[in-house]
């Protein structure tokens, strides 16, 4: 683990070099972030406009929820999209085979070399609105309270991280599908409204099945005082079957994994 | 003992379909499978320090037998030990002491400079600050590669690229080094430089190299022994020399003369060509002295040149001809 982190502040060190060697339009992409979670408002207000409740969550905690979800979008740009195009490439190309000849967990390489930062934006967007809206709902979240939003909100993390790896697995036997990427948005994007929002089937799979219940709903149900040990418990073990699951998928793909030859 | 290969085999999986379009939908719902026997029954040891060339036409099996080598492919059957590890395993232990060099991918970072690269390496491998400077130090002396280390690798050119390749694979010092055509796309000049580089490192790391290579010079200035492999089994272990002798029991004379007189040359040996005051003979290897020696006092000669045939036609016989290892 210690190791991982060091490797991780060299991954960080190198892509920061190779982005100031293309300096990437800062503001722009700031402008387009800004934009973005003005419509995600925007369009919370519509809803509101016609109802007090959405789900079961009034203004002020969807806004919180929103907040989360922006903050995990930001923090999967951030780290996870940029190098899902890049595995593909080296399935493709074969040069897979200079990551799996390092000493390095080669599923930690595949997802973390590459880091975009200035999607570190949508992170602190993300946070503000969340702050936002527990000044909208006049509430301080107590030391235990925030605590337990941590750990939830990693829970989630680790989730999400595994929800992503089990589908860019996919790319060993798929390698023509080029954004595997739009899939997991489609789904991630359900989890910017509150659970309760869905009906019949949808929000079964989505408790049970893929628990994107847990992604969002946790933490901010967390933050707003609304916890208890017993869900708390649940997301940590579901995060930790679902990672224990990627792992194991990947080892499986490796192992099938017959790299393009020279 | 650095590599032991018993029994090696490896088995690809391979959907076939016919060309045509109404092919391609009936495999989307019927895929046929043919299984090709890519690496059939080899087995082999290489001494720790020895650099072994392992040659074949392509689709020979050497890039599947080097990558399961350096653990990247699963065999199908047999054994592979290399310094003691069981390379599928892909232990953090075993992967520090080896590197794989492959002269169609690159590992470099294309757009920032190979030193970025060479860091990255440095964290992966856990090398210690001191080690790190004195290696690449060394390397960047014997590779000449002080003027390249601050420009984008992009700009680089092919050779240029693969110089700072062999140092990024070499930075943790590794025991085994598996080199997958290393002088592919190399002028011959550059060619020389990384040969040279290559027969020094060996010699003064006592590195364990295998090097599969397509240019006969590569391998006859760098290995005593060579492995040929055809339709994924071995052909022929052992010494180049002795193949060459094998294969091809002749040698070349090559005769120069002030004046070339128009005699019967056939009783010397087969000619191969008269040329402007130079005749080359194709001799048997065993009369090569007795008749060097009545060449030398049935004319005045001015040069006598005794050469090997070409190592091309020598592999290129080894091929053909699947003579097995002696």
């Amino acid at each position: 683990m210690r190791r991982n982190l060091r490797i991780f502040r060299e991954f960080f060190r190198t892509c920061l070099v190779e982005e100031l060697e293309y300096r990437s339009e800062f503001l722009g992409n700031l402008l387009s972030s800004l934009f973005g979670i003005a419509i995600a408002i925007l369009t919370i207000q519509i809803f509101f406009f016609q109802t007090d409740q959405l789900g079961g969550w009034p203004y002020a905690d969807v806004l919180v929820l929103l907040g989360i979800f922006n903050t995990l979008q930001g923090l999967i740009d951030f780290a996870l999209k940029p190098n899902m195009s890049r595995l593909l490439q080296n399935i493709r190309k074969g040069t897979l085979d200079y990551v799996l000849t390092k000493p390095v967990d080669s599923m930690f390489f595949v997802s973390f070399r590459h880091l975009v930062f200035w999607r570190l934006v949508d992170v602190l967007l993300g946070l503000g609105l969340v702050a936002y809206g527990l000044w909208v709902k006049r509430y301080v979240p107590t030391l235990s309270d925030l605590l337990i939003f941590l750990v939830t909100l990693f829970a989630s993390l680790v989730l999400i991280y595994a929800l992503w790896m089990l589908l860019m697995t996919t790319a060993f036997w798929v390698i023509k599908i080029d954004d595997l990427s739009f899939v997991f948005n489609s789904f991630f994007e359900t989890t910017r409204f509150p659970i309760g929002t869905y009906r019949g089937w949808l929000r079964i799979v989505l408790t049970y099945v893929l628990p994107a219940a847990l992604i969002t709903s946790t933490p901010a149900s967390a933050l707003l005082g609304n916890w208890s040990v017993g869900a708390t418990l649940i997301t940590v073990v579901v995060a930790g079957i679902f990672l224990w699951l990627s792992r194991l998928f990947w080892r499986y793909a490796l192992r099938s994994y017959t790299s393009a030859s020279s | 003992m650095s590599i032991h290969v018993q029994h090696l085999q490896k088995n690809f999986q391979v959907h076939v379909r016919n060309a045509g379009w109404i092919d391609a939908l009936r495999s989307l719902f019927h895929r046929e499978y043919r299984t090709v026997e890519a690496v059939k029954d080899i087995s082999f040891q290489i001494e720790s320090g020895e650099i072994v060339g392992f040659l074949g036409p392509n689709g020979a099996g050497k890039t599947t037998t080097i990558k399961m080598l350096a653990g990247l492919l699963y065999p199908t059957a047999g054994q592979i030990l290399v310094e003691g590890f069981v390379p599928f395993e892909q232990k953090v232990e075993f992967k520090k002491m080896m590197s794989l060099v492959m002269g169609q991918k690159s590992q470099l970072i294309w757009d920032i400079p190979p030193m970025e690269t060479f860091l990255v390496n440095k964290a992966v491998y856990e090398i210690e600050e001191r080690a790190f400077q004195r290696t690449l130090e060394e390397l960047v002396e014997l590779l000449e590669l002080q003027p390249l280390l601050g420009k984008p690798t992009r700009s680089l050119s092919l050779g240029q690229r693969m110089k700072c390749e062999l140092a990024a694979t070499l930075l943790h010092q590794p025991k085994v080094l598996f080199l997958d055509e290393p002088t592919i796309g190399l002028d011959v000049h550059t060619q020389e430089k990384v040969r040279q580089f290559i027969a020094k490192y060996n010699r003064e790391h006592n590195t364990t190299i295998l090097l599969t290579s397509h240019y006969m010079g590569d391998v006859t200035a760098l290995c005593q022994r060579v492995m040929i492999i055809n339709h994924g089994q071995l052909l022929y272990d052992g010494d180049l020399q002795i193949l060459s002798e094998k294969l091809t029991p002749y040698k070349l004379i090559e005769v120069r003369l002030p004046e070339v007189p128009s005699v019967s040359w056939e009783k010397y040996g087969e000619l191969v060509g008269v040329d402007e005051g130079k005749v080359s003979l194709r001799v048997a290897r065993e009369r090569v002295t007795d008749v060097s020696a009545r060449l030398l006092h049935d004319f005045s000669v001015a040069d006598l040149n005794i050469q090997d045939p070409p190592m091309e036609e020598v592999i290129t016989l080894a091929f053909q001809e699947e003579v097995h290892a002696s």
